[in-house]
Formats: C-alpha cells, structure tokens, sequence
C-alpha cells in the first residue's frame, strides 16, 4: 500500500507496518492497558505467537488509510477522555512515520481492566 | 495592602492553618487555591507543551479537570476529610480532560483511596496516600513514560515518605513535597529526549506542582492571583498598566536597567524583589534586563541595590507614584478615551457606549465622539447633540448600539442642520460590526450603505440576570436567573453563566462562524471571564475567541458572534 515514487524505485509501506506503529503508540497512552483481539482467529494466532499487531485493523483502498484499533482501558478513568486521547496520539506517530494524513482512526473499547483498587 | 499589614496577614493566615486541624471545608479551601494558582500560572504550562498531538494544551486541560473537582464540593458543608477527597477525586473523573487531566484524576483517585477513612488529614495517611496515588496513576498505562508528571507522582511520593522521619505535621510535610515536586520537574529534560530537545520541562508534571504549591501559598498567606517568573521582551513591557492597580504603601515607582554578571535565576530574583514590593515586572532584551517595581517610601532605594549585588546597572528611574497618579487622575477626568479628531469635511461617527471597555474599543476604530448610556441610562437628544455639534465637520452618523436609543438619534438628527445618518443598530456587536466599514474619506451614501449591511452580518449575545419572575416567548425565567437573549430575543435561562454562555452559543450555531469576541461587563471579574472563555476555547477550539474588558453594567456578558 502506501506508494511513494523516487527516480531509482518505488516504496511501499505494509498495512502490517502501520500497525505495528499503532500498537507501540497505543501502548504508550495513558489509561489504554491493553490491546483486544478483534475476533476470535486474531485471539488464537495471538495465543501460538505474539503479534505486534495484535488488536489493531490498518485499512487502505489506495486512497484512504483507515485505522481501527480495539483496546482495554483501565477501569475508573474517564473513557471519553483516554480514548480521544489515544486516537490523537496514534494518529500523531503515525502521520509523523508515514508522511501521509490517517483519513479515520477509530477506537473501539473492547473492555476494561478492574484493578484492585475501590 | 502595605508590607506591615501584608506580614500580619501571613502570619494569621499561617496560624489558623497550623492550630485547626484540617477537615473536609480546610481540604475545600486549599482545592481552591491549587486550582487558582495552576490557572494563574496556566499560560507558562501551555507554553511547555511540545508534543503536537492535539491534545490541546496541557494548561488548560488541567485547569478544566480541577475546575469540575472544585465544583464538585463548592457548595458541600462536609467537615468529614476522606469524604470530601471522594468527592474531589470523582470530580476530577468526571471532567478529566486530556491526557493530563486523566493522569490528574487518577492521582487524585490514589490520593482518596489513601485518605477515606481519615476525618482530618494527618501525616502518616497523607504520605501512604502519595505512594497510592503514584500507583494508581501507574497502573493506568502499560508502558510509562518517564520524564512525564508519573515521573513527578513518584518522586513526590519518595519525599514525603522521608520527610515522615522528621515530622509527622501534614503542612511541613506538604512543604517538602512541593519542593520535590519542583525539584523533580526541573530534572525531567534529563529523563524525556524531546524534552530536551525543546529545552523545556514537563507540562503536566509543572501543573501538578502549581496545583500543590498553590495550597502551600494559600497556607503561607501568599497571592495566589500574579504569576511569578515572567519574562517578556522589553517592548512588550506595558509600565502605564501597572499604574492603575497602585495601592496605597505603594509610594514609589523603581525601574532599574542593569547587565547581570552571571545568568540570572528568575525565581530567586522574584522572590526577592517580593520582599521589598509589589508589581514586579521583568523585561529582557539583547541581554539587559528592565526591572520594574512599586515600593513603600523608606524601602525605594532597596531595589536598586539588589540588582546591584547581581550585576551593572545602565539605568535608574524613579518616581513618585502619588503625585504621578493625581496627574493620571487628572488626564482621565479630562478625557476618558482617546477620541480620533475630524477634518472638515470627513465623516465623523457618534457611538453610545455602556461602559469605558466599550468606549476605548470605539474610539480606537476612530469613533470622533461618545455618548454615555444603554439599556437602564438612555441618552437625551440633546446628549447626543451635543456629542457632534461642535465637530469641524457636516457628515455625521451615529450608531445608538440599543434599540430604546434610536428614537433618541432619530430625533437629534432632525434637530441639526448638519447631515446626519442613524444606523440603526441594536446592539453593541452591530456598533462595532458597522464601525469596521467606517472610511473617513469616503462617500457618505456609500459608507451609510455598507453600515446597514453590516449589521446584519452579525450575531449578538447578552447575559444579564433576571431581575424578576415571569414568562417570555415560552420560557419560564425565576428572578435571579441568568438569561441568555440572543439578538434581542430570550433564548435560555440558566444557573449559571457558563452554562448560559454555552447554551446561547449553542443556539446561536456558533460553530458555523469564525469569531466569537466577549465583552466582560463590570460586575465580573477578569478572572472569572477568563475561566469562561476557557472553556469556550476548550468547547468551540476551531473558532478565535476574543475576551475585552466591556466594563458595561448590567450585562455580564455581551457576545459578537461573527
């Protein structure tokens, strides 16, 4: 996906390297605790090897880069918030690698973590 | 207040804090004066972020989470100090916003776990509550950052842990952390590359030191309302301002212009120009310093030899305050504004203006003549007369701004055989909005006809309080309320006038325009407007938002919506 054309050869951006920077990103925000597997074949593959996409969707129709990413917050922080906040981030660290606008991230809050506070 | 009065007033404030223990109401106060002094500061800690994540700015997301916690328990008569934090911390949940407002509000829930079964705050809890709160707002995040406010949470913890081998006091303790909170966000650059990079600290990790040292200074009986370390270049340096606040005990007016020896620390500098006065100002330009300071008369040669000690001193003004303000005294009483002259021939334009705010806003669009009124003070026509009568020109317009004023133009443009246009603006945003299109030079019809068109281009807010009970256009208003009317018409009555101005913004569609100027009226203070238009900023954050001094009675608030 994600072409770029230089006089000596083309570069190409794997949807799976765009993810690999979300997941880092996402892990990095504060009140996410965790990434989801999105279905239940994305739970067991994660289960045999860790994936470093693990929990994170990259779409692209070869015009528009869509993000999708399923994570775990902590439970008593203010959701709106955390989650506004990792779509901003993971936003940032993306555009900044890849040099092309994200039309869509989205956030889906799978689950939250009880810790044993309260 | 004068240095003698200002010491007993520490003193007292000092004592009451260290002889009453502190409960839920002492726990309310001290959330207010964090929360004061982080928004009094909050400009030093947007300036600190450098991450371009749209997050916002650090500074405000802060001030906005404390906000909601102090409103939480504003109006709570709870004496019990564990229930009172429950209820700081699930207001600070509520309104977290951001990225640091969350962290905050997370410390805040670490710091209530530590403390609910406490009815007054003691040392040992308050420092086992810290260590709870540094894992609380650990937990939130799997792979934390250091360098970041986390960073300052730990440490903070860390020292109050050994300042519970030397006392138990909760104040002493109190102090300790808030020095290892500074000492902590001073180190962060050392732990966070971009940090560095941007020579700057920690954002959030400052705002959490402001949020304590706050406390600290309402307890030591300091101001909460100046900000301390702030540099601005030496053009920038408004000394005429600072002359308006002068109270008595301050006689004499001290500006120093020196070389430092060595790089000069702003804080201790602050702090020692505190002792000696009052509206220090500091400028700086191509490594000369401006220092500017009102003190008693005894103390007026103290400045100088302070700086003294720090370097060479270029220069040395001093003046007598009191003498220099009966002369300011003097000029306002002549002229309050500064009107633009006319040439024959020239169009001079007539505004009606509520309050001196208002006035200087017209008059620096060129108005050539004020006349005082508004809404409960109509002007007569003869008032209005005389206001262009004895202007060198023919082409007069006046803009009445209220629609109970207009009669009173009309008829004073009748009376006159210069010529004379009345556009019939309403509102003080329509004044203004007409005003911008005023050519001096130009064409009288024509200038006439681009004013009518441009006060229907804009949008016009106005808060006020009820003055009674009753029903208008289906809406029940309660005397006391505050109502919100937009172009004239009642749209919403409210509790309170951020939900008011909000609501009135929201009816007004303000999100399909570009510009939204408040004009903060005489009975609110700036702090309090300033607060308001934060959160507009925070709610509408693609629109300007313009807050000036209106000084109008009545009406809070009167909004431009362009």
């Amino acid at each position: 996906m994600t072409g770029e054309t230089t006089p000596i050869g083309s570069i190409h951006v794997s949807p799976r390297a765009v993810a690999t920077i979300t997941y880092q990103a996402a892990l990095e925000s504060y009140g996410v605790v965790g990434l989801a597997p999105k279905n239940l074949i994305d739970g067991l593959t994660n289960v045999i090897a860790k994936d470093p996409t693990h929990g994170v969707d990259v779409h692209y129709d070869g015009e528009n880069i869509i993000i999708d990413m399923y994570i775990v917050i902590e439970y008593g922080t203010r959701i709106k918030s955390v989650a506004s906040s990792v779509a901003n981030t993971v936003r940032f660290h993306v555009e900044k690698a890849l040099g092309m606008p994200i039309n869509q991230v989205n956030v889906h809050v799978s689950g939250l973590r009880i810790s044993d506070l309260d | 207040m004068n240095a003698e009065a200002q010491n007993l007033y520490q003193k007292r404030r000092q004592e009451r804090f260290r002889s009453a223990p502190i409960d839920g109401q002492a726990l309310k106060v001290l959330i207010g004066a964090g929360l004061t002094w982080l928004r009094t500061n909050q400009e030093i800690v947007n300036a600190l972020n450098v991450y371009p994540v749209p997050d916002g700015d650090t500074g405000i997301n802060m001030v906005l989470t404390m906000q909601s916690a102090y409103d939480e328990i504003a109006n709570s008569p709870e004496h019990n100090f564990g229930k009172m934090i429950h209820s700081v911390a699930h207001g600070a949940l509520m309104g977290a916003r951001g990225n640091s407002g969350v962290i905050l509000s997370q410390i805040w829930r670490g710091l209530a776990h530590g403390m609910d079964e406490n009815e007054i705050l003691d040392g040992q809890s308050l420092v086992s509550s810290f260590a709870e709160a540094r894992d609380v707002a650990y937990k939130g995040v799997v792979r934390p950052v250091e360098g970041t406010i986390l960073t300052v949470a730990k440490d903070i913890a860390a020292a109050a842990e050994i300042a519970l081998e030397d006392t138990n006091d909760p104040i002493n303790i109190l102090e300790r952390i808030v020095l290892a909170a500074d000492e902590s966000v001073e180190r962060t650059p050392e732990l966070l590359d971009v940090l560095k990079k941007a020579g700057v600290v920690d954002a959030g990790g400052k705002g959490l030191f402001y949020i304590l040292e706050g406390m600290l200074r309402y307890i030591n009986g300091q101001s909460l309302d100046a900000p301390l370390t702030r540099v601005q270049p030496l053009s920038e340096l408004s000394l005429e301002d600072t002359i308006e606040t002068i109270e008595p005990g301050q006689d004499y007016e001290v500006v120093v212009d020196f070389r430092p020896d060595t790089p000069l620390n702003l804080e201790t500098f602050y702090n020692q120009l505190e002792e000696i006065g009052t509206s220090i100002q500091v400028g700086e330009g191509e490594g000369i310093f401006r220092m500017h300071i009102h003190v008693p008369t005894d103390k007026r040669y103290e400045p100088i030899d302070y700086t003294m000690s720090l370097g060479t001193i270029t220069k040395v003004y001093i003046e007598n305050l009191i003498e220099q303000m009966e002369e300011i005294e003097r000029n306002r009483r002549n002229s309050k504004v500064q009107l633009s002259p006319v040439e024959p021939n020239q169009i001079a334009v007539i505004a009606v203006s509520p309050g001196l705010g208002i006035s200087r806003v017209f008059a620096s669009l060129g108005a050539a003549g004020i006349v005082e009124g508004g809404q409960t003070m109509n002007p007569s026509t003869e008032d209005i007369i005389d206001a262009f009568e004895n202007l060198p020109t023919e082409k007069v317009i006046i803009l009445p701004n209220n629609k109970n004023i207009i009669m009173a133009a009309q008829s004073a443009a009748e009376l006159t055989v210069k010529t004379v246009a009345v556009i019939p603006c309403k509102t003080i945003p329509q004044g203004l909005s007409a005003m911008f299109r005023l050519d001096p030079d130009g064409d009288f019809e024509e200038v006439k006809g681009e004013m009518l068109e441009a006060i229907e281009e804009v949008e016009t807010g106005e808060i006020t309080t009820a003055i009674r009970t009753t029903m208008v256009d289906d809406i029940n208003v309660k005397e006391g309320e505050i109502i919100a009317l937009l172009n004239g018409k009642l749209v919403l009555a409210t509790k309170s006038l951020e939900e008011s101005c909000l609501g009135l913004l929201n009816k007004a569609n303000a999100s399909q325009y570009e510009l939204i100027t408040l004009f903060y009226g005489a009975d609110i203070s700036k702090q309090e407007a300033n607060h308001i238009a934060d959160t507009i900023r925070a709610t509408y954050p693609n629109l300007e938002i313009e807050l000036q001094d209106g000084g109008q009675p009545h009406y809070q608030f009167i909004l431009s919506i362009e």
